[in-house]
Protein backbone atom coordinates (compact mmCIF):
# COMPACT_ATOMS: atom_id res chain seq x y z
CA UNK A 1 0.00 0.00 0.00
CA UNK A 2 3.00 2.22 1.06
CA UNK A 3 4.41 1.29 -2.02
CA UNK A 4 1.44 2.47 -4.27
CA UNK A 5 1.25 5.57 -2.51
CA UNK A 6 5.17 6.56 -3.24
CA UNK A 7 5.07 5.27 -6.51
CA UNK A 8 1.78 7.78 -7.00
CA UNK A 9 4.20 10.35 -5.45
CA UNK A 10 6.56 10.21 -7.44
CA UNK A 11 4.74 9.84 -10.53
CA UNK A 12 2.83 13.78 -9.99
CA UNK A 13 6.21 15.27 -8.88
CA UNK A 14 7.34 14.01 -12.01
CA UNK A 15 4.36 15.09 -14.16
CA UNK A 16 4.62 18.49 -12.11
CA UNK A 17 8.25 19.01 -12.88
CA UNK A 18 7.83 18.11 -16.86
CA UNK A 19 4.82 20.81 -16.94
CA UNK A 20 6.64 23.33 -15.17
CA UNK A 21 9.86 23.11 -17.47
CA UNK A 22 7.12 22.79 -20.12
CA UNK A 23 6.10 26.05 -19.02
CA UNK A 24 9.56 27.87 -18.07
CA UNK A 25 11.12 26.73 -21.86
CA UNK A 26 7.50 27.63 -23.39
CA UNK A 27 7.85 31.07 -22.16
CA UNK A 28 11.86 31.39 -22.86
CA UNK A 29 11.04 30.52 -26.45
CA UNK A 30 8.45 32.71 -26.83
CA UNK A 31 10.69 35.20 -24.97
CA UNK A 32 13.51 34.80 -27.10
CA UNK A 33 11.49 34.54 -30.66
CA UNK A 34 9.55 38.27 -29.74
CA UNK A 35 13.12 39.91 -28.99
CA UNK A 36 14.40 38.34 -31.82
CA UNK A 37 11.75 39.41 -34.09
CA UNK A 38 11.82 43.06 -32.43
CA UNK A 39 15.44 42.84 -33.72
CA UNK A 40 14.65 41.63 -37.34
CA UNK A 41 11.38 44.25 -37.10
CA UNK A 42 13.57 47.27 -35.66
CA UNK A 43 15.34 48.96 -39.00
CA UNK A 44 11.98 47.93 -41.06
CA UNK A 45 9.63 49.40 -37.88
CA UNK A 46 12.09 53.06 -38.21
CA UNK A 47 11.47 53.13 -42.11
CA UNK A 48 7.70 52.27 -41.19
CA UNK A 49 7.60 55.35 -38.80
CA UNK A 50 9.12 57.51 -41.09
CA UNK A 51 6.69 56.80 -43.72
CA UNK A 52 3.73 57.11 -42.11
CA UNK A 53 5.25 60.03 -40.34
CA UNK A 54 5.53 61.40 -44.23
CA UNK A 55 9.33 61.31 -44.29
CA UNK A 56 11.56 60.56 -47.39
CA UNK A 57 8.61 58.74 -48.74
CA UNK A 58 10.85 57.38 -51.54
CA UNK A 59 13.60 55.90 -50.00
CA UNK A 60 11.52 54.55 -46.90
CA UNK A 61 8.70 53.09 -49.49
CA UNK A 62 11.76 51.31 -51.10
CA UNK A 63 13.16 50.08 -48.15
CA UNK A 64 9.65 48.14 -47.09
CA UNK A 65 8.98 47.02 -50.39
CA UNK A 66 12.15 45.49 -51.00
CA UNK A 67 12.42 43.44 -47.22
CA UNK A 68 12.99 39.94 -47.49
CA UNK A 69 9.61 37.87 -46.33
CA UNK A 70 11.57 37.03 -42.88
CA UNK A 71 11.51 40.66 -42.07
CA UNK A 72 8.59 42.01 -43.43
CA UNK A 73 6.71 39.32 -40.79
CA UNK A 74 8.11 40.91 -38.63
CA UNK A 75 7.43 44.49 -39.08
CA UNK A 76 3.78 43.56 -40.40
CA UNK A 77 2.05 43.23 -37.33
CA UNK A 78 3.17 47.09 -37.03
CA UNK A 79 2.22 47.79 -40.53
CA UNK A 80 -1.15 46.61 -39.94
CA UNK A 81 -2.17 48.74 -36.56
CA UNK A 82 -0.39 51.73 -38.55
CA UNK A 83 -2.97 51.34 -40.94
CA UNK A 84 -5.99 51.53 -39.07
CA UNK A 85 -4.46 54.21 -36.80
CA UNK A 86 -3.49 56.66 -39.51
CA UNK A 87 -5.51 59.08 -41.87
CA UNK A 88 -4.78 60.94 -44.66
CA UNK A 89 -1.44 60.71 -46.85
CA UNK A 90 0.39 58.36 -44.26
CA UNK A 91 -2.18 56.12 -44.88
CA UNK A 92 -2.29 56.03 -48.91
CA UNK A 93 1.32 55.69 -48.83
CA UNK A 94 1.25 52.71 -46.20
CA UNK A 95 -1.64 50.84 -48.28
CA UNK A 96 0.72 51.59 -50.99
CA UNK A 97 3.94 49.76 -49.69
CA UNK A 98 0.58 46.77 -48.77
CA UNK A 99 -0.19 47.05 -52.16
CA UNK A 100 3.28 46.48 -53.61
CA UNK A 101 4.14 43.42 -51.35
CA UNK A 102 0.89 41.50 -52.55
CA UNK A 103 -0.42 41.62 -48.75
CA UNK A 104 -4.17 42.06 -49.92
CA UNK A 105 -4.17 39.04 -52.22
CA UNK A 106 -2.59 37.11 -49.55
CA UNK A 107 -5.24 37.91 -46.78
CA UNK A 108 -7.67 37.38 -49.17
CA UNK A 109 -6.36 33.51 -49.34
CA UNK A 110 -5.82 33.23 -45.50
CA UNK A 111 -9.41 33.96 -44.41
CA UNK A 112 -9.95 30.36 -45.96
CA UNK A 113 -7.38 28.88 -44.01
CA UNK A 114 -7.13 26.80 -40.68
CA UNK A 115 -6.11 28.67 -37.55
CA UNK A 116 -8.22 31.30 -36.11
CA UNK A 117 -5.61 33.77 -36.04
CA UNK A 118 -4.68 34.01 -39.29
CA UNK A 119 -8.31 34.39 -40.13
CA UNK A 120 -8.60 37.05 -37.88
CA UNK A 121 -5.34 38.78 -38.94
CA UNK A 122 -6.62 38.30 -42.70
CA UNK A 123 -9.44 39.77 -41.84
CA UNK A 124 -7.90 42.60 -40.17
CA UNK A 125 -5.77 43.47 -42.55
CA UNK A 126 -8.25 43.71 -45.18
CA UNK A 127 -10.39 45.82 -43.41
CA UNK A 128 -7.56 48.30 -42.95
CA UNK A 129 -6.60 48.07 -46.80
CA UNK A 130 -10.06 48.93 -47.23
CA UNK A 131 -10.86 46.27 -49.84
CA UNK A 132 -14.10 46.55 -50.73
CA UNK A 133 -13.64 43.49 -53.56
CA UNK A 134 -13.62 41.40 -50.23
CA UNK A 135 -16.75 42.39 -48.55
CA UNK A 136 -18.30 39.27 -49.82
CA UNK A 137 -15.14 37.02 -48.38
CA UNK A 138 -15.54 39.32 -44.43
CA UNK A 139 -19.44 38.59 -44.68
CA UNK A 140 -19.14 34.95 -44.84
CA UNK A 141 -16.26 34.73 -42.15
CA UNK A 142 -19.08 36.94 -40.11
CA UNK A 143 -20.59 32.82 -39.44
CA UNK A 144 -16.47 31.86 -38.18
CA UNK A 145 -16.88 28.97 -35.82
CA UNK A 146 -14.29 31.50 -33.49
CA UNK A 147 -15.79 34.58 -31.67
CA UNK A 148 -12.84 36.29 -32.08
CA UNK A 149 -12.65 36.34 -35.99
CA UNK A 150 -16.13 37.67 -35.98
CA UNK A 151 -15.42 40.45 -34.33
CA UNK A 152 -12.67 40.83 -36.20
CA UNK A 153 -14.59 40.74 -39.06
CA UNK A 154 -17.27 43.19 -38.25
CA UNK A 155 -14.27 45.87 -37.13
CA UNK A 156 -13.26 45.32 -40.73
CA UNK A 157 -16.09 45.60 -42.22
CA UNK A 158 -16.94 48.96 -40.61
CA UNK A 159 -13.62 50.29 -41.67
CA UNK A 160 -14.56 49.06 -45.42
CA UNK A 161 -17.33 50.97 -44.91
CA UNK A 162 -19.66 49.48 -47.63
CA UNK A 163 -23.02 49.73 -46.93
CA UNK A 164 -24.21 46.65 -48.69
CA UNK A 165 -22.58 44.70 -45.72
CA UNK A 166 -25.17 46.44 -43.34
CA UNK A 167 -27.94 43.55 -43.56
CA UNK A 168 -25.39 41.16 -43.13
CA UNK A 169 -23.60 42.71 -39.99
CA UNK A 170 -26.98 43.36 -38.35
CA UNK A 171 -28.27 39.40 -39.07
CA UNK A 172 -24.94 38.37 -37.46
CA UNK A 173 -26.33 39.88 -34.21
CA UNK A 174 -28.54 37.05 -34.04
CA UNK A 175 -27.97 33.14 -34.55
CA UNK A 176 -26.28 30.30 -33.13
CA UNK A 177 -23.16 32.04 -33.93
CA UNK A 178 -23.50 35.53 -32.49
CA UNK A 179 -21.24 38.95 -32.91
CA UNK A 180 -20.81 41.28 -29.97
CA UNK A 181 -23.45 44.15 -30.34
CA UNK A 182 -20.88 46.92 -29.58
CA UNK A 183 -18.74 45.25 -32.59
CA UNK A 184 -21.96 45.40 -34.92
CA UNK A 185 -23.09 48.72 -33.82
CA UNK A 186 -19.77 50.00 -34.05
CA UNK A 187 -19.21 48.97 -37.10
CA UNK A 188 -22.33 50.07 -38.79
CA UNK A 189 -21.39 53.32 -37.22
CA UNK A 190 -18.42 53.34 -39.35
CA UNK A 191 -20.21 53.12 -42.24
CA UNK A 192 -22.67 55.94 -41.49
CA UNK A 193 -25.22 57.64 -43.25
CA UNK A 194 -24.82 55.23 -46.47
CA UNK A 195 -26.07 52.63 -44.13
CA UNK A 196 -29.37 54.29 -43.78
CA UNK A 197 -31.42 52.06 -45.86
CA UNK A 198 -30.69 49.18 -44.36
CA UNK A 199 -30.55 50.07 -41.12
CA UNK A 200 -34.30 51.10 -41.67
CA UNK A 201 -35.70 47.80 -43.58
CA UNK A 202 -33.65 46.23 -39.91
CA UNK A 203 -36.42 48.05 -37.65
CA UNK A 204 -38.70 45.04 -38.91
CA UNK A 205 -36.90 42.39 -38.01
CA UNK A 206 -38.23 39.88 -35.75
CA UNK A 207 -35.29 40.05 -33.24
CA UNK A 208 -35.38 42.49 -30.88
CA UNK A 209 -31.39 42.92 -30.19
CA UNK A 210 -31.33 43.96 -34.59
CA UNK A 211 -34.17 46.42 -33.87
CA UNK A 212 -32.50 48.23 -30.63
CA UNK A 213 -29.04 48.37 -32.82
CA UNK A 214 -30.93 49.91 -35.95
CA UNK A 215 -32.85 52.24 -33.74
CA UNK A 216 -29.54 53.33 -32.19
CA UNK A 217 -27.07 53.54 -34.67
CA UNK A 218 -29.95 56.10 -36.85
CA UNK A 219 -29.61 57.86 -34.36
CA UNK A 220 -25.83 58.26 -33.76
CA UNK A 221 -25.41 58.83 -37.62
CA UNK A 222 -27.71 61.71 -37.38
CA UNK A 223 -29.82 60.03 -40.21
CA UNK A 224 -33.02 62.88 -40.03
CA UNK A 225 -35.17 61.63 -42.94
CA UNK A 226 -35.38 58.05 -41.27
CA UNK A 227 -37.15 60.24 -38.03
CA UNK A 228 -40.78 59.17 -39.47
CA UNK A 229 -40.10 55.68 -39.26
CA UNK A 230 -38.64 55.78 -36.11
CA UNK A 231 -41.76 57.56 -34.70
CA UNK A 232 -43.63 54.88 -36.01
CA UNK A 233 -41.12 52.59 -33.85
CA UNK A 234 -41.70 54.54 -30.75
CA UNK A 235 -45.66 53.95 -30.75
CA UNK A 236 -45.86 50.69 -32.05
CA UNK A 237 -42.92 48.49 -31.52
CA UNK A 238 -43.72 45.21 -29.65
CA UNK A 239 -40.88 45.71 -27.57
CA UNK A 240 -40.22 48.19 -24.80
CA UNK A 241 -36.78 48.19 -25.08
CA UNK A 242 -37.02 49.02 -29.10
CA UNK A 243 -39.41 51.79 -28.07
CA UNK A 244 -37.36 53.99 -25.14
CA UNK A 245 -34.42 53.13 -27.35
CA UNK A 246 -36.45 54.60 -30.32
CA UNK A 247 -36.77 57.89 -28.01
CA UNK A 248 -33.72 58.24 -27.39
CA UNK A 249 -32.85 58.37 -31.06
CA UNK A 250 -36.07 61.31 -31.43
CA UNK A 251 -33.94 63.78 -28.77
CA UNK A 252 -31.09 63.02 -30.91
CA UNK A 253 -31.95 63.84 -34.31
CA UNK A 254 -33.87 66.97 -33.08
CA UNK A 255 -37.10 67.04 -35.24
CA UNK A 256 -39.43 69.51 -35.13
CA UNK A 257 -42.37 66.10 -35.83
CA UNK A 258 -40.91 64.28 -32.53
CA UNK A 259 -42.52 66.25 -29.93
CA UNK A 260 -45.74 65.27 -29.89
CA UNK A 261 -45.12 61.50 -30.15
CA UNK A 262 -42.57 61.88 -27.35
CA UNK A 263 -45.35 64.16 -25.13
CA UNK A 264 -47.20 60.87 -25.83
CA UNK A 265 -44.62 58.65 -24.24
CA UNK A 266 -44.24 60.42 -20.94
CA UNK A 267 -47.58 59.42 -20.16
CA UNK A 268 -48.72 57.53 -17.21
CA UNK A 269 -49.74 54.54 -19.17
CA UNK A 270 -46.42 53.86 -20.93
CA UNK A 271 -43.81 51.52 -19.09
CA UNK A 272 -41.27 53.70 -16.54
CA UNK A 273 -38.45 52.94 -19.13
CA UNK A 274 -40.24 54.57 -21.54
CA UNK A 275 -41.27 57.64 -20.11
CA UNK A 276 -37.82 58.15 -18.66
CA UNK A 277 -36.15 57.83 -21.85
CA UNK A 278 -38.78 59.91 -23.71
CA UNK A 279 -38.38 63.02 -20.82
CA UNK A 280 -34.39 62.61 -21.64
CA UNK A 281 -35.13 62.92 -24.97
CA UNK A 282 -37.49 65.74 -24.75
CA UNK A 283 -34.44 67.65 -22.87
CA UNK A 284 -32.14 66.94 -26.20
CA UNK A 285 -34.93 68.11 -28.08
CA UNK A 286 -35.14 71.54 -26.24
CA UNK A 287 -38.52 72.68 -26.87
CA UNK A 288 -39.92 74.78 -24.66
CA UNK A 289 -43.22 73.18 -25.33
CA UNK A 290 -42.78 70.43 -23.38
CA UNK A 291 -41.96 72.51 -20.54
CA UNK A 292 -45.26 72.04 -18.90
CA UNK A 293 -45.70 68.35 -19.18
CA UNK A 294 -42.06 68.01 -17.85
CA UNK A 295 -43.20 70.36 -14.56
CA UNK A 296 -45.62 67.73 -14.19
CA UNK A 297 -43.63 64.74 -13.92
CA UNK A 298 -41.07 66.33 -11.45
CA UNK A 299 -43.73 65.00 -8.91
CA UNK A 300 -44.04 61.91 -10.74
CA UNK A 301 -43.89 58.38 -8.64
CA UNK A 302 -41.00 57.14 -10.49
CA UNK A 303 -37.62 57.91 -9.47
CA UNK A 304 -35.96 57.62 -12.85
CA UNK A 305 -39.33 59.59 -14.73
CA UNK A 306 -39.30 62.32 -11.72
CA UNK A 307 -35.27 62.49 -12.23
CA UNK A 308 -34.92 62.38 -16.21
CA UNK A 309 -37.52 65.35 -15.93
CA UNK A 310 -35.62 67.63 -13.59
CA UNK A 311 -32.92 66.91 -15.83
CA UNK A 312 -34.35 67.70 -19.54
CA UNK A 313 -35.91 70.74 -18.08
CA UNK A 314 -32.04 71.90 -17.06
CA UNK A 315 -30.97 71.36 -20.73
CA UNK A 316 -34.04 73.49 -21.72
CA UNK A 317 -32.89 76.71 -21.24
CA UNK A 318 -34.81 79.38 -19.53
CA UNK A 319 -38.06 78.13 -19.86
CA UNK A 320 -37.05 74.79 -18.53
CA UNK A 321 -34.98 76.63 -15.47
CA UNK A 322 -38.19 78.99 -14.41
CA UNK A 323 -40.02 75.68 -14.06
CA UNK A 324 -37.45 74.24 -11.69
CA UNK A 325 -37.58 77.39 -10.01
CA UNK A 326 -40.84 77.51 -9.88
CA UNK A 327 -41.14 73.47 -8.46
CA UNK A 328 -38.59 74.17 -5.66
CA UNK A 329 -39.90 77.71 -4.51
CA UNK A 330 -43.36 76.00 -4.32
CA UNK A 331 -41.77 73.10 -1.63
CA UNK A 332 -38.65 75.11 -0.11
CA UNK A 333 -36.11 72.63 1.92
CA UNK A 334 -36.38 71.55 4.96
CA UNK A 335 -40.04 71.25 6.03
CA UNK A 336 -40.37 70.12 9.10
CA UNK A 337 -41.63 67.25 9.74
CA UNK A 338 -41.02 66.15 6.46
CA UNK A 339 -44.29 65.47 4.39
CA UNK A 340 -43.80 63.03 1.57
CA UNK A 341 -46.82 65.00 -0.82
CA UNK A 342 -46.20 65.49 -4.87
CA UNK A 343 -45.28 69.05 -4.26
CA UNK A 344 -42.55 68.38 -2.13
CA UNK A 345 -41.27 65.72 -4.36
CA UNK A 346 -41.30 68.05 -7.49
CA UNK A 347 -39.38 70.43 -5.36
CA UNK A 348 -36.92 67.94 -4.05
CA UNK A 349 -36.31 66.93 -8.03
CA UNK A 350 -36.12 70.53 -9.11
CA UNK A 351 -33.64 71.69 -5.89
CA UNK A 352 -31.17 68.95 -7.06
CA UNK A 353 -31.17 69.77 -10.67
CA UNK A 354 -30.78 73.58 -9.71
CA UNK A 355 -27.82 72.73 -7.61
CA UNK A 356 -25.90 70.51 -9.82
CA UNK A 357 -26.31 73.15 -12.35
CA UNK A 358 -25.21 75.79 -10.19
CA UNK A 359 -21.90 73.68 -9.52
CA UNK A 360 -21.35 73.15 -13.29
CA UNK A 361 -21.91 76.89 -13.49
CA UNK A 362 -18.86 77.67 -10.81
CA UNK A 363 -16.58 75.26 -12.41
CA UNK A 364 -17.37 76.90 -15.89
CA UNK A 365 -16.05 80.26 -14.11
CA UNK A 366 -13.43 78.45 -13.28
CA UNK A 367 -12.47 76.83 -16.19
CA UNK A 368 -13.27 79.87 -18.45
CA UNK A 369 -10.70 82.34 -15.89
CA UNK A 370 -7.49 79.72 -16.25
CA UNK A 371 -8.59 79.45 -20.12
CA UNK A 372 -7.99 83.35 -20.30
CA UNK A 373 -4.58 83.26 -18.36
CA UNK A 374 -4.10 80.85 -21.41
CA UNK B 1 14.20 74.47 -28.22
CA UNK B 2 10.48 73.92 -27.54
CA UNK B 3 9.30 70.96 -25.18
CA UNK B 4 6.45 68.60 -25.97
CA UNK B 5 5.18 65.84 -23.60
CA UNK B 6 3.56 62.95 -25.26
CA UNK B 7 1.33 60.82 -23.62
CA UNK B 8 0.15 56.98 -25.38
CA UNK B 9 -0.12 53.18 -24.42
CA UNK B 10 0.25 52.23 -27.58
CA UNK B 11 4.23 52.33 -28.13
CA UNK B 12 3.00 52.61 -32.49
CA UNK B 13 1.14 55.84 -31.99
CA UNK B 14 3.50 56.89 -29.29
CA UNK B 15 6.56 56.72 -31.95
CA UNK B 16 4.89 57.43 -34.45
CA UNK B 17 4.03 60.91 -33.44
CA UNK B 18 7.41 61.18 -31.29
CA UNK B 19 9.15 60.93 -34.76
CA UNK B 20 7.44 63.24 -36.13
CA UNK B 21 7.18 66.24 -34.13
CA UNK B 22 11.27 65.45 -33.48
CA UNK B 23 10.73 65.79 -37.31
CA UNK B 24 9.67 69.14 -36.86
CA UNK B 25 11.82 70.63 -34.63
CA UNK B 26 10.59 70.11 -31.08
CA UNK B 27 12.01 68.28 -28.06
CA UNK B 28 10.25 65.24 -27.45
CA UNK B 29 9.64 63.14 -23.95
CA UNK B 30 6.97 60.40 -24.56
CA UNK B 31 5.58 58.31 -21.94
CA UNK B 32 3.50 55.24 -21.59
CA UNK B 33 0.74 56.57 -19.18
CA UNK B 34 -1.17 59.08 -17.30
CA UNK B 35 0.39 58.93 -13.75
CA UNK B 36 3.76 59.00 -15.82
CA UNK B 37 2.59 61.96 -18.00
CA UNK B 38 1.32 64.00 -14.85
CA UNK B 39 4.63 63.19 -13.11
CA UNK B 40 6.87 64.39 -16.07
CA UNK B 41 4.87 67.29 -16.27
CA UNK B 42 5.05 68.83 -12.97
CA UNK B 43 8.68 68.16 -12.61
CA UNK B 44 9.56 69.59 -15.30
CA UNK B 45 6.48 71.47 -17.64
CA UNK B 46 6.72 71.16 -20.96
CA UNK B 47 5.45 73.87 -23.83
CA UNK B 48 2.37 71.71 -25.04
CA UNK B 49 1.29 68.08 -23.95
CA UNK B 50 -0.74 65.38 -26.32
CA UNK B 51 -2.12 62.93 -23.97
CA UNK B 52 -4.26 59.66 -25.24
CA UNK B 53 -7.65 59.81 -24.15
CA UNK B 54 -8.25 56.19 -23.07
CA UNK B 55 -4.94 54.99 -21.22
CA UNK B 56 -5.73 52.58 -18.39
CA UNK B 57 -5.25 53.84 -15.00
CA UNK B 58 -5.18 57.25 -15.24
CA UNK B 59 -6.99 58.73 -18.70
CA UNK B 60 -5.52 61.62 -20.40
CA UNK B 61 -8.67 63.68 -19.30
CA UNK B 62 -7.65 62.85 -15.98
CA UNK B 63 -4.49 64.30 -16.34
CA UNK B 64 -5.94 67.25 -17.79
CA UNK B 65 -7.89 67.77 -15.12
CA UNK B 66 -5.29 67.25 -12.80
CA UNK B 67 -2.94 69.54 -14.58
CA UNK B 68 -5.89 71.98 -15.23
CA UNK B 69 -6.49 72.05 -10.73
CA UNK B 70 -2.67 72.46 -9.89
CA UNK B 71 -1.62 75.98 -10.28
CA UNK B 72 1.79 75.58 -11.82
CA UNK B 73 0.60 73.90 -14.56
CA UNK B 74 -2.81 74.88 -15.16
CA UNK B 75 -1.45 77.38 -18.56
CA UNK B 76 0.07 74.00 -19.66
CA UNK B 77 -1.91 73.80 -23.26
CA UNK B 78 -2.91 69.90 -23.84
CA UNK B 79 -3.88 68.44 -27.13
CA UNK B 80 -6.21 65.12 -26.62
CA UNK B 81 -5.65 62.32 -29.28
CA UNK B 82 -8.53 60.15 -29.44
CA UNK B 83 -10.32 57.24 -30.66
CA UNK B 84 -13.55 58.56 -28.98
CA UNK B 85 -14.97 61.00 -31.47
CA UNK B 86 -18.92 61.60 -30.35
CA UNK B 87 -19.99 64.92 -29.60
CA UNK B 88 -20.15 64.23 -25.59
CA UNK B 89 -16.69 62.83 -25.53
CA UNK B 90 -15.48 65.80 -27.50
CA UNK B 91 -17.41 68.23 -24.61
CA UNK B 92 -15.62 66.14 -22.10
CA UNK B 93 -12.20 66.56 -23.09
CA UNK B 94 -13.07 70.46 -23.64
CA UNK B 95 -14.64 70.66 -20.32
CA UNK B 96 -11.41 69.01 -18.81
CA UNK B 97 -9.50 72.37 -20.26
CA UNK B 98 -8.24 70.44 -23.45
CA UNK B 99 -7.22 73.10 -25.88
CA UNK B 100 -7.68 71.05 -29.12
CA UNK B 101 -9.36 67.53 -29.52
CA UNK B 102 -7.27 65.29 -31.92
CA UNK B 103 -9.41 62.01 -33.07
CA UNK B 104 -8.03 58.80 -34.41
CA UNK B 105 -7.70 58.15 -36.93
CA UNK B 106 -5.34 60.92 -37.34
CA UNK B 107 -2.88 62.45 -39.79
CA UNK B 108 0.33 62.81 -38.56
CA UNK B 109 1.14 66.07 -40.61
CA UNK B 110 -2.53 67.53 -39.30
CA UNK B 111 -1.45 66.76 -35.92
CA UNK B 112 1.81 69.15 -36.45
CA UNK B 113 -0.39 71.70 -37.81
CA UNK B 114 -2.14 71.42 -34.93
CA UNK B 115 0.83 71.81 -32.74
CA UNK B 116 2.47 74.76 -34.21
CA UNK B 117 -1.26 76.64 -34.01
CA UNK B 118 -1.35 75.91 -30.50
CA UNK B 119 1.71 77.28 -29.56
CA UNK B 120 1.14 80.35 -32.01
CA UNK B 121 -1.79 80.78 -30.26
CA UNK B 122 -0.56 80.49 -26.38
CA UNK B 123 2.59 82.67 -27.56
CA UNK B 124 0.63 85.53 -29.08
Amino acid sequence: MVGIATGALLVLTAVTVVLAAVIIFGRAARRIGDARRARLAAPARRALLALAAGDDEQANFTTLARLEPGVWRAVEPTAVALLGKVRGEARAVLVSVFEERGSGERALRQTRRAGAVRRARAAEVLGNLRRRDAVPTLVALLADPDPDVRAVTARALGRIADPTAVPALLASLVGPRPVPPQAVADAVLRIGADGRDALVGALDHPAELVRVTAVEVLGLVGAITAAGRVIEVLSGDASPAVRARAAVTLGRLGTRQSLGPLLTAVEPTQPPALRAAAARALGDLGAVAAAPALGTLLADPDHDVAHAAAYALLRMGDAGRAALARAAHAAPAGSDPPVETATARAGAYAREALAVAELEARRRVGAAAAAAVR
Amino acid sequence: MTAILIADDDPDIRDLVAFKLEQAGYDVRAVDNGLAALSAARENPPDLAVLDVMMPGMSGVDVCRELYANPATATLPVILLTARAQEGDVEVGFGAGAVDYVIKPFSPRELVRRVEAVLARTRA
